[in-house]
């Protein structure tokens, strides 16, 4: 067998170079280049003109269609501001400008929308891992918190969060998102929150570019809310699911978004306090990621274990989901949603680093990859089989680290960070399992907050100072770089992120959600949680025509 | 310990945040922001998941 796999590839060694050679034959002599006359001193470079531009603009004539396009899209198409004065300079340098906001629009948008498919991918790897008799109570929380999030975020979050976020060049300005309250501490101004923005229409937000950088937004907050959903399964009361989601999307999430993008005191670490480029986040695994797990976490704690989840002395039972098979096709569907995720985050093709984005979904798709592997390699090793679950799990998470610093890091720092949070949300999951006894049916605190809080580290000492986003970041001239690369303030900045994340997100999410419990209760009883949730929450099961077997007869290999 | 662990995880985020203003060497504030997050941790690990386990279900 050994020697029929070295003939094998000798062979396919001899092509390969015999390829090789006949796709990198010498390209024949040129040839010999006509006598040269005496060189000419270049014309006196000419300005552009007005008649100029009216001679390019000439009529086409398309009576016969245009087959292979080349009519189509010309001078002609230019908009003309004047119709009198004809095709101008002006005119033609305004259509450059529109044609690149254009771009950058069109960018943003279609990943937003890609992000808003994500969706999609959270609800069937959540219900695929919840039991079938909580299967419709599953998925109409992931199915609502896309509404619920977003009308909590376009009533007060959206103000909060990017009210004070200023101009966003690669989007033409937004100039009408000036309004930050700030209070002064330590001899600077500490941006607490924004205040502009309400309803879309105040103070001048009724404005495209406020249009777009509001969707963008939007999709990355219902990716925090849609985690806490996974932790909560199989036990959270809907009415509570509702109010708590509410107030995520209105409340915790844009506070820290604002600290963190929005023009706030973690953004302004680098200008205020020479920490670096302040707190670097490119696409969230702090602001969107660690919210949720961090939050995940604090209701998990109030809410409590599934009933025969662990036994009176604390050893966990497994519970296993009823369908793998979605839980890791919804895998897929993330990594694809995760391509508008990461790379959108530039909120541009044409200009300040907009073509980076090839960079970053590169980065992003190796992640992902290594975690995976971590994954199922831990498991393996440790268990004797390559876990189907964790696999998935390990997937995600590698793609969840490498979000933050998929902007400033290099292929191979990719790599290493997707590897590292595939085998830590393997150890993260038995943590928080065996030692918190913390029940988490999909492990979301595990691959969002753990790995969240991995990815933030990440940025701090991977980031290689190569990108270049405009000349600056957070108001600070020069590429953001890691503490492996020389800016230990970086990492310190990085550092105060995840303090704000465990020490001030963690606390303002649990007494809501003690609020919550106080006046509307957020568990149900348990008589309902152990007829499963689909008939008392919501009144019709998920799969009316199986017969579910009983708990007692489903056990683990 | 419900109080005393929301008021020990957020001590640890005050240790944190007043870094800025307690000393300008990034070496300092490295280590008082590195013991705020352990400070908040102890917490919600040492505090907090405590207190609440004993009201768990598989604890009645």
């Amino acid at each position: 067998m050994t020697k029929k796999i070295v003939l094998v590839l000798a062979v396919m060694s001899c092509l390969a170079r015999g390829g090789t050679a006949l796709a990198q034959a010498p390209a024949p002599e040129p040839a010999a280049a006509a006598p040269a006359a005496a060189a000419q001193a270049a014309p006196a470079a000419l300005p552009i003109t007005d008649a100029d531009l009216k001679a390019a603009v000439k009529p086409t004539d398309r009576a016969n269609g245009d087959p292979d396009g080349a009519l189509t899209g010309t001078a002609n198409d230019i908009a003309i501001a004047d119709a009198k004065a004809g095709l101008t300079v002006a005119d033609v340098l305004n259509q450059i400008g529109a044609n690149r906001i254009g771009v950058n629009f069109t960018w943003t948008l279609l990943c937003g929308f890609l992000i808003m498919f994500m969706q999609a991918g959270f609800a069937v790897v959540e219900a695929g891992l919840c039991r079938a008799k909580n299967a419709n109570h599953t998925m109409m929380m992931n199915f609502m918190v896309y509404g619920v999030g977003m009308l909590a975020y376009f009533l007060i979050g959206f103000p909060l969060q990017m009210g004070g976020a200023g101009a966003i060049a690669n989007l033409g300005g937004t100039p009408v998102l000036n309004s930050e309250f700030v209070v002064h501490l330590f001899g600077k101004d500490i941006g607490l929150f924004g205040n502009t923005g309400y309803l879309l229409m105040h103070r001048g937000t009724y404005d495209v570019a406020v249009m777009v950088i509001f969707l963008f937004q939007m999709v990355f907050m219902d990716t925090t809310t849609t985690i806490v959903t996974g932790t909560l399964c199989e036990r959270w009361k809907y009415a509570a699911f509702m109010v708590s989601t509410m107030f995520l999307g209105a409340f915790t999430y844009p506070i820290f978004a604002n600290w963190a993008w929005g023009g706030g005191w973690l953004a302004m670490l680098g200008s205020n306090f020479g920490l670096g480029h302040g707190y670097a986040d490119f696409a969230g695994s702090g602001v969107v990621h660690s919210v949720g797990g961090i939050t995940a976490l604090a209701c998990a704690l109030i809410v409590g274990p599934r009933i025969g989840k662990f036994t009176r002395d604390g050893k966990p039972n497994p519970i296993p989901g009823h369908d793998i098979m979605w839980v890791l096709c919804g895998c897929f569907i993330l990594a694809f949603g995760w391509f508008g995720f990461n790379p959108g985050s530039t909120l541009a093709m044409s200009g300040n680093g907009g073509l980076r984005a090839a960079s970053v979904a590169v980065n992003t798709m190796l992640a992902g990859m290594t975690g995976s592997f971590g994954g199922i390699l831990y498991m393996w090793i440790r268990y004797g089989k390559p876990d189907a679950s964790m696999s998935g799990n390990a997937f995600l998470a590698g793609l969840v680290a490498i979000t933050a610093p998929s902007g400033f890091v290099n292929p191979v720092a990719s790599a290493v960070i997707g590897l590292v949070a595939g085998v830590l949300v393997c150890v993260s999951c038995e943590f928080v399992e065996r030692v918190l006894k913390v029940d988490d049916p999909v492990g979301a605190i595990s691959v969002h907050g753990t790995n969240g809080i991995w990815g933030v580290l990440a940025t701090g000492l991977f980031a290689d100072g190569k990108s270049n986003y405009g000349g600056s970041w957070n108001g600070v001239a020069g590429n953001v770089t890691g503490l492996f690369y020389g800016d230990v303030g970086q990492f310190v900045a990085q550092l105060m992120g995840v303090a704000t994340l465990v020490g001030f997100v963690f606390v303002l999410s649990f007494v809501f959600n003690l609020f919550v419990d106080w006046f509307v209760g957020q568990r149900v009883s348990a008589k309902s949680e152990l007829q499963g949730l689909d008939l008392p929450e919501m009144g019709a099961l998920a799969y009316p025509d199986f017969v579910l077997k009983p708990e007692s007869e489903l056990t683990t290999a | 310990m419900t109080f005393v662990g929301l008021a020990v995880t957020f001590l640890g985020f005050v240790i944190a945040f007043s870094s800025l203003g307690i000393t300008d060497s990034t070496g300092g504030r490295l280590g008082m922001v590195l013991a705020g997050i352990v400070v908040s941790l102890i917490g919600i690990m040492g505090v907090l998941t405590p207190a609440y386990q004993k009201t768990w279900i598989f604890k009645k």
